[in-house]
C-alpha cells in the first residue's frame, strides 16, 4: 500500500520534472504522451489503491521532515475513505483534462510550460488530498495556489491576464495566512501537526480556542474556495486557458477549501459558532453566485459564478454537519462542471474565440451534436433536474441544512432552496441562449472540433447523469458513500422529511426550467433579471470588486503613493542627494579651470606667486 | 651706491610686473618667452642691487647663475617653440590644449 500511494503521489511530480528538464530535447508528441501517461498511471494507482484498501484507513510516514525536541513534522500520508474517493476523482478528471488539453493547446508553442504546470498542479492537489500532516498539507496548499497563479497568467503577454493571476494569488494568500495562524495555534496548544492527532486532541482544547480555529479555517477555505467575502478572484481567473479553468477553477482546487474543512471536521464541529458561520458563508455565497451568474454574458464567467455558487452549497453542507453530503456534491459537481467548462472550451474554439453567449450564434446544436448532448446532461445535472447526479447531491445538502445543528437552520435552508431555483434558471438560460437561438440568423465561420475534445466529454456526461447512484438514499438506509465514509449516525437529525424536501427540490428545479423556457424559449434574447440597474449590479458581482477597490486597494494605493512620492523620493532620496548635488556643483566650478590651455595655467601660476609674495611682504612688515 | 636702494627695488618690481603681464597676455609663444626673460632680468637687477647694498658678493654670483639659466632657457624654449610650430603649424599658445587630456 505505501508503494502504491507513493507512486500515486509522485508520478505527476515526475511528469512535471520531465516536462521541465526535457521539453526542448524531446519531440512534442512524446512529451504530450508523457504528461498524459503520468496522470493516467497515477489514476490507475488511485483505482488500485481504492480497490485494495476496501475502505480501510492506512497512514504512514514517507520521510521524517523536521524533528526538534517535542515538535515533529513528517511527509506522511493519511489514506482514509474520503481521501480515497477524492484521489480517484482528482486523477480521473485531471486525466480527461490532460487529454483534452493536448488538442486544445495544439496551436500553442508553449506546451512544455503548460504541461509542466498542469502536472505540478495535480501533484500538489494530491498532496492536499493525501497529506496526513498539516504542514505537508500546507505545502500542497501553497503549491496549488502557485500553479493556479502561473496558469491564470499563462498567456502572460496580455497584462490583464497577469493582473488576474496576481489578484487570485493575493486573495488566496489571505486565506493561506489564516490557515498558517490556525496551524500555529495547533502547535501552541500542543496538538502537533498530524491530522489524526489534531482531530483526536481537539476535544481537550478550550472552547474559545476551538472557535477561533474554526473561524480561521473558514477564512482559509473561503480564500481557496472563493467563498464570500474572498470570492472576487474566481471570475477573473477565467483569463487562463479553458482546460485550466475546468481543472483548477472548477473541479479540483476550488474544492480544496471544502476538503480541508472535511478533513478537520472533528475540530470544526466542536464549535457551534464556527459551524453557523460556515453554514452562513456557504448559503450566502451560493445565493450570491447564482444571482451573479444570472446576469453574466461571458460564457466562462457564467460558469465561474456558478462554481462559486456550487462550492457555496458544499460549504453549506459542511456547516450543516453533513460532510458526506458535501463530499457527494463535491464529486458530482467536479464531473458536471468540468464537462461544462470543457464544453465551453469547445464552443469558444468552434466560434473563433467568441465568449459572449448572445453571439455564439445559431446552428450549434445541429452542427455539433456530439457536443450538445453531453452539455445538455451537464446543464440538467447542474440545475438539479430530478434523477441526475446534481439533484441527489444538492438534495442531500439541502436536507442537511434543514436538519442542521447550526443556528437558524431554516434560514440557510430557505436561502439554499431559493438558490436551487436560481441555479436551474441560469443553467437553462445558458443552454437556451447558446443552443436554442433561432436558426435564421447568419452563422459565423465554424471550425471543426477535434474528436478528442468531444470524446472526453462523454465519460463525464455519464457520471453527471448517473453519479447520484453512489449515494442514493434507498429506503431508510443511507447511501453507499455515507457508509463508505464511516460517518457516525447518532449525531444525525432523523426528523428531516426527506421525501417532502426532495419533491420540493424537484419542483424548484423544474420551475427554474419552466421560467427559463418562458423567458428564453423560441430564440428570445433578453435579460433574466428585471430592471437594468439590478441586472448591472448582478453582472458586476454585487459590486464587490468596486467595494474592495474603495475600501482596501484604493487606500493602499494612496498610502503607497504617499510613501513613494512623499517619503522616499522627496525626503530620503533628497537628503541623500544633497551632498552629491553640492559636490557635483563644486566640481562644475572647478572644471572651468581645467581648460588645458597654457594661459589658464600661467594665470593660476602668477596668481599663486603674487599671493605668496604678498603674504611674505606682510609677514616681514609684521602686518599679518 | 649713488642710486638709492629703494629706487632700484621699485624698478625691479616694475620690470617684473611688465614681464609677467607680457607673459600672461601675449598669445605668441615667442612673446611669452620674452616676457619670462624680462622677469628673470628684473630678478638679476634686484640681486645685483642687494649685493651692492649689503656689500656681499653672493648676490652677484646668483646674478651670473641666473644669466646662465636664462641662456639655457632661451635655447631650450626656442627649440620647443620651433618644434611645436613644425608639428602643429600653430604659433598661438591657446591652440595647445592637449594637457586637458
Amino acid at each position: 500500500m505505501p508503494t502504491l500511494l507513493s507512486f500515486l503521489l509522485l508520478l505527476p511530480l515526475a511528469g512535471a520534472v520531465l516536462q521541465l528538464c526535457c521539453h526542448r530535447l524531446l519531440p512534442r508528441r512524446l512529451l504530450e504522451v508523457c504528461a498524459c501517461l503520468a496522470i493516467g498511471l497515477s489514476c490507475l494507482m488511485a483505482i488500485l489503491a481504492f480497490v485494495l484498501s476496501r475502505g480501510r484507513t492506512s497512514s504512514f510516514a514517507l520521510y521524517q521532515w523536521i524533528r526538534v525536541a517535542d515538535f515533529q513534522a513528517s511527509i506522511s500520508i493519511l489514506y482514509d475513505p474520503a481521501a480515497a474517493v477524492m484521489a480517484l476523482m482528482v486523477t480521473f478528471v485531471a486525466l480527461l483534462i490532460h487529454v483534452y488539453s493536448v488538442a486544445f493547446m495544439a496551436a500553442d508553442k508553449d506546451y512544455g510550460r503548460y504541461f509542466c504546470y498542469l502536472n505540478l498542479f495535480v501533484f500538489n492537489m494530491l498532496v492536499i488530498v493525501l497529506a496526513g500532516d498539516l504542514l505537508f498539507l500546507f505545502l500542497g496548499w501553497e503549491g496549488v495556489g502557485f500553479c493556479s497563479y502561473a496558469l491564470i497568467g499563462f498567456w502572460y503577454k496580455e497584462n490583464a491576464n497577469c493582473l488576474a493571476g496576481g489578484k487570485a494569488f493575493i486573495l488566496t494568500r489571505i486565506g493561506d495566512v489564516a490557515l498558517l495562524i490556525a496551524l500555529a495555534i495547533f502547535l501552541a496548544s500542543g496538538a502537533g501537526f498530524s491530522l489524526s492527532e489534531v482531530n483526536h486532541a481537539a476535544p481537550a482544547l478550550p472552547p474559545g480556542r476551538i472557535t477561533l480555529i474554526g473561524f480561521l479555517l473558514l477564512i482559509a477555505a473561503a480564500g481557496k474556495s472563493a467563498q464570500l467575502p474572498l470570492s472576487v478572484w474566481l471570475p477573473d481567473a477565467m483569463a487562463g486557458p479553458t482546460p485550466v479553468s475546468a481543472l483548477i477553477h472548477a473541479a479540483t482546487m476550488v474544492t480544496a477549501g471544502v476538503y480541508l474543512l472535511i478533513r478537520l471536521f472533528p475540530v470544526l464541529s466542536l464549535s457551534p459558532a464556527a459551524m453557523t458561520a460556515v453554514a452562513a458563508a456557504g448559503a450566502l455565497t451560493a445565493l450570491y453566485g447564482a444571482a451573479s451568474a444570472l446576469a453574466q454574458t461571458d460564457i466562462k464567467r457564467v460558469l465561474a459564478y456558478s462554481t462559486i455558487s456550487q462550492v457555496g452549497y458544499m460549504v453549506l453542507g459542511v456547516g450543516g454537519g453533513a460532510i458526506d453530503a458535501a463530499l457527494f456534491h463535491l464529486l458530482c459537481h467536479a464531473c458536471y462542471k468540468a464537462l461544462l467548462f470543457l464544453g465551453a472550451g469547445c464552443l469558444i474554439m468552434a466560434c473563433n474565440d467568441e465568449h459572449d453567449i448572445r453571439r455564439l450564434g445559431p446552428g450549434l446544436r445541429r452542427r455539433y451534436p456530439l457536443l450538445f448532448w453531453p452539455f445538455l446532461l451537464a446543464i440538467a445535472s447542474l440545475a438539479g433536474i430530478p434523477l441526475t447526479a446534481g439533484f441527489f447531491s444538492k438534495g442531500s445538502i439541502l436536507a442537511a441544512a434543514f436538519g442542521s445543528q447550526a443556528a437558524f437552520p431554516l434560514l440557510w435552508w430557505l436561502l439554499g432552496s431559493f438558490t436551487a431555483y436560481l441555479t436551474a434558471l441560469y443553467s437553462f438560460r445558458l443552454l437556451y441562449l447558446v443552443f436554442f437561438t433561432s436558426d435564421h440568423g447568419k452563422a459565423g465561420k465554424r471550425r471543426p472540433l477535434p474528436l478528442t475534445m468531444t470524446a472526453v466529454l462523454w465519460p463525464l456526461a455519464v457520471l453527471a447523469l448517473l453519479g447520484g447512484l453512489i449515494n442514493l438514499p434507498l429506503g431508510t438506509d443511507s447511501g453507499w458513500l455515507t457508509g463508505f465514509l464511516q460517518i457516525a449516525e447518532e449525531g444525525r437529525n432523523h426528523r428531516v422529511p426527506e421525501l417532502a424536501l426532495g419533491l420540493l427540490d424537484a419542483l424548484l428545479a423544474l420551475g427554474g426550467l419552466g421560467t427559463a423556457h418562458l423567458l428564453f424559449g423560441r430564440g428570445r434574447v433578453r435579460e433574466a433579471i428585471p430592471g437594468r440597474a439590478l441586472a448591472d449590479f448582478c453582472r458586476q458581482g454585487f459590486g464587490l470588486d468596486r467595494l474592495y477597490q474603495l475600501l482596501f486597494a484604493g487606500p493602499y494605493r494612496a498610502v503607497a503613493a504617499f510613501l513613494w512620492q512623499g517619503v522616499d523620493v522627496s525626503l530620503v532620496d533628497a537628503l541623500l542627494l544633497l551632498p552629491g548635488r553640492f559636490l557635483s556643483a563644486a566640481g562644475g566650478r572647478c572644471r572651468l579651470w581645467a581648460t588645458g590651455r597654457l594661459t589658464t595655467s600661467l594665470h593660476g601660476f602668477l596668481l599663486g606667486v603674487s599671493l605668496m609674495l604678498i603674504l611674505v611682504t606682510l609677514k616681514i612688515y609684521g602686518l599679518w | 651706491m649713488i642710486v638709492p636702494f629703494g629706487h632700484v627695488l621699485a624698478l625691479g618690481v616694475l620690470l617684473f610686473l611688465t614681464g609677467a603681464c607680457g607673459a600672461m597676455v601675449r598669445r605668441e609663444l615667442i612673446m611669452v618667452l620674452i616676457g619670462v626673460e624680462v622677469m628673470l632680468n628684473a630678478a638679476v637687477l634686484v640681486f645685483v642691487a642687494a649685493a651692492l647694498h649689503w656689500g656681499q658678493v653672493d648676490g652677484q654670483i646668483f646674478a651670473l647663475f641666473i644669466i646662465a639659466v636664462a641662456a639655457a632657457e632661451v635655447a631650450v624654449g626656442l627649440a620647443l617653440v620651433l618644434a611645436a610650430r613644425n608639428r602643429t603649424g600653430a604659433a598661438s599658445r591657446d591652440q595647445f590644449s592637449s594637457l586637458r587630456g
